[in-house]
């Protein structure tokens, strides 16, 4: 503000000492003051020994018709700028503190404003507009370690009495307070609160050791709000950061991936467990309506065999003795006359006989089968050669 | 009429130049002394409109308002010796004016380099009883607050200067003790990352063995119920066949035998070797089926 003297003319031993070089632009009176002593002293050498001015001022009748034109031309001319000076006005955006000789004596809104010259003086203040003050640097958190922090404030004036007479420059004075409290916060709290959730918090407890450092300094001036801007670890050490960061990515993947295991493996389990319950559900109910269609059947069979059991039970063994011979190879030994040694070989006749009994093998049953009925006929054939042969020579023998 | 008035105009003049320079104002933001041959006569002036003989009395007037003050950066060691660069600032204010004027002839320059030099010194011994993390951390308050009470303690008397606020704005580290914890901090992240990995890991085997744990329980249990049911099924069923073949154990041993029979000599690979002289073969021989 216009206020900042420039301490450069304090050493100055002029006899007015400070008086003399401070007030600079928008104080008008000394300055106006001076000019009106010139004008004066001036309009005097211009009058000199001319004329006369009663005490009724302009009303003293002018007999010198230029001296008296030029003394009114002059009192119009001072007239007309005490006038302009006694007008001034104040912007939307402004407030007016007034000091009346050199007192406090109000603050003025908005709009065109009177003021008695020399004796009003007359500082504007724009106290609508929101100004900022950034702070940033390396600083040390509680913990030792050290943190760079971007940090901008919002402030606008709220007292504009205040602001311009209490402290010479509020908005100096502020940024000092700000980097004085910024650090003080960030050497409260940890690293990792001032990099991660801290931060918000850390801009609440700034504004509020700010706010009271102005309150204290009757700056009048009102925090509007504290950024903080980024909080980041010292550039030397960010790698390492970085890789805490991949680390936790790290050991959230490895935990997703075992949970996708787990939802896979348990779920597939409880099915299995599923199949096996119904598989067992399947074989209850298998062997107990199988057991029951056996007995029927059974007993069905019982009931007939009781009326002719003879005949019943002689047709039932025929019958399975039929099956059971019509579906396998047979070999007839007559064991009388066979004597005491046979020879049978059975190695030659279950070769390519052994046919697998699962009964589920499909192609090449067929084939198998045909070749093992060729083999087996062929077999037989022999047996039965041999057979004959051996009745013919016992035959002959007996005979 | 002409030099009267000449004469008229020029006292007039005078006397207003004499009024003017007879008064003086002092603003709201400062205040006055007033001096005499250059003797102290009047002090404190306070703001508003004053008067004073012209040409023998000098008024000289000082800010009293808040001013701020920035310390340039000094080294100062803390008690474990430490070496820290500690930039700071001051605000004061002239408390007493005519004090102030004796004190530094209302130079506020040299009343600055006085504060300075005693901040300066207090800030030093301050530092000098604290570990660093005491400044950095904890203390902050405490040690402005001491400092300041401290300087005000001679400033107010010597100088006519309060302080109301010194303050720390930051603390650096020199370059080498700044690489030590460049280097502490990225070993302790090293920490945490490896802590990270390895908790994942344990995490997620906890995890699989949970679930294998729970596959193997799940099987188990639906092994125990599937054979409890297999038993059930088993028990009915035997105790259905029992009451039906227990009503004739005779003819169901045959009736099941010819069913054996019929199943087990089922395929072309069986071979029987029949003696021709069994029952069934008594008609092949002989018609009468006579043995």
């Amino acid at each position: 503000m216009a206020w900042n003297e420039p301490g450069g003319n304090r050493n100055d031993n002029d006899p007015w000492g400070t008086g003399g070089g401070r007030r600079g632009d928008d104080q008008g009176p000394p300055d106006l003051d001076e000019a009106l002593k010139k004008g004066i002293e001036k309009l005097n050498k211009m009058l000199g020994g001319k004329g006369s001015r009663g005490d009724g001022g302009g009303s003293g009748s002018s007999s010198s018709g230029g001296f008296g034109a030029v003394l009114a031309l002059g009192l119009l001319l001072v007239l007309g700028y005490v006038i302009y000076q006694s007008f001034y006005t104040v912007d939307e955006q402004e407030r007016a503190v007034v000091l009346r000789f050199g007192e406090f004596n109000r603050t003025e809104s908005p709009g065109l404003r009177f003021k008695v010259p020399l004796i009003d003086d007359v500082t504007k203040v724009r106290v609508t507009n929101v100004r900022t003050a950034e702070s940033s640097g390396q600083m040390l958190t509680q913990d030792e370690n050290l943190v760079t922090v971007d940090l901008q404030v919002q402030y606008r004036v709220e007292d504009a009495q205040a602001y311009v007479l209490n402290v010479r420059d509020s908005n100096q004075a502020l940024a000092f307070a700000t980097d004085s409290a910024l650090r003080h916060e960030v050497g409260s709290s940890s690293l990792d609160d001032v990099l991660t959730e801290g931060r918000a918090e850390l801009a609440v407890r700034v504004e509020q050791r700010l706010q009271r450092f102005l309150q204290e300094y009757g700056t009048g001036l009102q925090i509007v709000r504290v950024n903080v801007e980024s909080t980041q670890p010292p550039p030397a050490v960010q790698d390492a950061f970085r890789e805490v960061q991949r680390a936790r990515e790290d050991e959230q993947r490895v935990k997703e991936e075992a949970e996708t295991y787990r939802n896979k493996v348990v779920p597939e389990a409880r099915g299995q467990a599923q199949r096996m319950i119904e598989e067992a559900n399947a074989y209850k109910q298998e062997v107990i309506e199988r057991s029951r269609g056996e007995s029927s059947r059974f007993l069905e069979l019982l009931n007939v065999y009781e009326r002719a059991p003879e005949v019943t039970r002689e047709r039932m063994y025929l019958q399975a003795l039929e099956t059971v011979l019509s579906n396998t190879s047979k070999i007839f030994v007559d064991t009388e006359s066979s004597g005491n040694m046979m020879y049978l070989p059975l190695d030659r006749l279950t070769q390519g006989a052994t046919l697998p009994r699962g009964s589920l093998s499909g192609g090449n049953q067929s084939s198998n089968d045909r070749n093992a009925e060729v083999d087996i006929q062929e077999l037989t054939e022999q047996v039965i050669r041999e057979l004959r042969s051996r009745q013919e020579n016992n035959g002959r023998r007996s005979r | 009429m002409g030099p009267k008035g000449v004469l008229g105009l020029a006292g007039t003049l005078i006397v207003v130049l004499l009024v003017l320079s007879s008064v003086y104002i002092i603003p709201e933001t400062h205040r006055g002394v007033l001096l005499r041959f250059g003797e102290l006569v009047e002090t404190d002036i306070p703001a508003g409109l004053h008067f004073k003989v012209p040409v023998i009395d000098q008024v000289r007037e000082f800010d009293i308002r808040v001013l701020t003050m920035d310390l340039p950066s000094r080294q100062y060691l803390t008690t474990e010796k430490k070496p820290l660069d500690v930039d700071s600032y001051i605000a004061w204010k002239i408390r007493d004016v005519d004090q102030f004027y004796r004190a530094t002839g209302g130079d506020e320059f040299r009343a600055q380099s006085l504060l300075l030099s005693r901040v300066d010194n207090g800030l030093r011994d301050e530092f000098g009883i604290r570990t660093m993390h005491e400044v950095v951390s904890g203390q902050r308050d405490e040690l402005m607050h001491t400092l300041r009470d401290r300087v005000n303690e001679t400033s107010v008397d010597e100088f006519g200067i309060e302080v109301l606020d010194v303050r720390v704005k930051a603390i650096e580290l020199p370059g080498q003790v700044s690489e030590n914890v460049y280097r502490r901090m990225a070993t302790e992240r090293e920490k945490l990352a490896q802590e990270f990995r390895s908790r994942g890991r344990e995490l997620a085997e906890g995890i699989r063995a949970d679930a294998d744990r729970q596959r193997t329980v799940i099987l188990a249990e639906a092994f125990a119920e599937s054979e409890e049911t297999r038993g059930e099924g088993d028990r009915e069923a035997a105790s259905i066949y029992a009451d039906a073949y227990g009503s004739n154990r005779e003819f169901y041993s045959f009736y099941r035998s010819l069913q054996a029979y019929q199943n087990t000599f089922s395929g072309k690979g069986d071979i029987m070797v029949i003696d021709s002289d069994s029952d069934f073969m008594k008609f092949l021989k002989d018609p009468m089926g006579a043995k």
